[in-house]
């Protein structure tokens, strides 16, 4: 029920004073929820390049162990390259001493080296050249020596000289 | 929805002026949701607003935004009429001129635009958002009253008095009054009546008859024993006690004059109820009196002596009265 002759005049809630702190609130909450947000993006950056970072370290990890690896296989290449071409030096070596071995008048047509052991293929003017001048040298290299001849078409001898050296006497040796 | 929510934490203030004769009371109260934290009377020497008032209320604007200015309606042209109908109101009031409101749609009271303006002017330095009138002080107090009884009501203001005859609920009359501008009116009107009766009477001395009795000389026959300084010491006293009995008549007697004056405002106010054919005139027999003015009990006696009424007077705070209808109002927003 209305009781008095005027209406009451409209009343200003928001008065300069509130205005103000309104005004002032606002920009200092506005500061902080920036603030907030800035730190939010950069963590959320931080997160993200930390898991990059971390991603690329394990991938440098396989890459390193896989280097690591590699170099491994290729030492162990090269250790294999040192041991062949040392023994190909040896092998060598012996293959020259052997022809050394081989005197002019004797022709060999074909040597076989095996491990423990040299087979030779050959022609000889007779028994005696081969005796004294080809097997007299392979009885001092090799511990156990057979020979074996037939005779060839044009009178010469073939011969075929198998030759072992004993791992037990070599080893008893040394 | 933002505002209501501020409105909630905001405490409201109101201030409630009230103009006397001479000085104006402004009560404030402070409320914070429906408590009240403060209240305040404050009466200045003025019955315009003065610097030391426009200061003392612009000091709670400061508080809050909600700062609700009350002014009780002091113009001579308002009353209360017993209709809610246009039609039938222009046999009360000249109703093209008036601001009124209906009462529960029973009746309406109304005052004066211009005098409304004129408040409103009055006060435009520090504003007013409610300006209530006595007749609704009036219903509100006398509530419990009014509903059930046939009885007449009656504001006593420091310088005003409203009168209102109420039928359960149903007003019958109504009338506000300005005690001084009243007062003058008796005065002129109390002078041409002698005057009148003067003339008309005049005094006729063959009527008159005298007494030869010389009884009264009795009392100078020792007047010689007043030469004694005794006697004349008692004189001297009893002077003194004539003049200081003089001078405390003098004090009560303002307040004398004017509940004589009430007195008669009430009378005439009756009477004009009883013979008027604009009302519907009925036999009252009780009177409550809202005493907002400090009124002494020889008003009491009066109306029971002189007019054979049951009188029952209750003290009313007007500052408080109005500041109830204020809240009410703000209620209603």
């Amino acid at each position: 029920m209305r009781y008095s002759y005027i209406k009451p005049r409209p009343k200003v809630v928001f008065t300069k004073d509130l205005q103000l702190l309104f005004i002032f609130f606002g920009v200092t909450i506005f500061m902080l929820f920036s603030t907030y947000a800035f730190l939010l993006f950069k963590d959320y950056r931080f997160t993200q390049e930390l898991q990059s970072i971390t991603e690329e370290k394990n991938q440098l990890r396989t890459n390193i162990s896989k280097l690591n690896e590699q170099i491994a296989v290729v030492e162990k290449q090269s250790l294999m390259s040192e041991k062949i071409f040392t023994k190909n030096s040896v092998l060598k070596d012996s293959i020259n001493n052997l022809f050394d071995l081989v005197p002019s008048r004797i022709t060999l047509s074909e040597a076989k080296i095996m491990q423990d052991g040299l087979i030779l293929y050959g022609i000889t003017p007779n028994k005696d050249i081969y005796n004294f001048m080809l097997q007299a040298p392979l009885r001092s290299i090799f511990h156990r020596t057979y020979s074996s001849f037939y005779p060839a078409e044009n009178g010469w001898l073939r011969f075929v000289s198998t030759n072992y050296i004993d791992e037990e006497e070599l080893g008893s040796e040394n | 929805m933002i505002g209501k929510f501020l409105e909630t934490l905001y405490t409201k203030v109101f201030i409630n002026i009230i103009v006397e004769n001479l000085q104006t009371v402004v009560y404030v109260e402070v409320c914070a949701k429906k408590n009240v934290v403060q209240s305040t009377h404050k009466v200045f020497e003025t019955t315009t607003i003065n610097t030391k008032m426009y200061e003392f209320v612009r000091s709670f604007f400061k508080e809050t935004p909600f700062c609700y200015i009350s002014v009780l309606d002091k113009s001579s042209n308002q009353g209360a009429i017993p209709t809610c109908l246009t039609s039938e109101m222009d046999k009360y009031c000249d109703i093209n001129s008036s601001e009124y409101i209906c009462f529960s749609d029973d009746w309406a009271f109304y005052t004066s635009e211009y005098d409304l303006e004129a408040i409103k002017h009055e006060y435009r330095s520090i504003g007013v958002d409610f300006i209530f009138s006595p007749f609704t002080i009036m219903a509100t107090f006398f509530k419990d009253k009014i509903e059930s009884t046939l009885a007449m009501f009656v504001l006593i203001e420091d310088s005003y008095i409203s009168f209102s005859i109420f039928e359960n609920s149903k007003l019958l009359y109504a009338e506000h009054l300005d005690m001084q501008r009243h007062e003058d009116d008796e005065d002129m009107l109390l002078d041409t009546t002698l005057e009148d009766e003067d003339d008309i009477e005049g005094i006729d001395l063959e009527d008159m008859s005298i007494d030869d009795d010389s009884t009264g000389f009795d009392d100078f026959t020792n007047i010689e024993d007043l030469d004694s300084n005794d006697d004349m010491e008692e004189f001297s006293e009893i002077e003194e006690i004539k003049e200081s009995v003089e001078q405390d008549i003098d004090i009560s007697s303002s307040g004398f004059n004017e509940d004589y004056q009430r007195f008669s405002l009430i009378q005439s106010a009756l009477n004009t109820f009883y013979k008027d054919s604009k009302y519907d005139s009925k036999f009252v027999e009780t009177i409550y009196i809202a005493d907002g003015a400090g009124a002494t009990p020889e008003l009491k006696s009066y109306l029971e002596e002189e007019m054979f009424l049951n009188v029952y007077i209750r003290k009313i705070d007007l500052g408080t009265a109005l500041c109830e209808l204020a809240k009410a109002e703000v209620d209603e927003i």
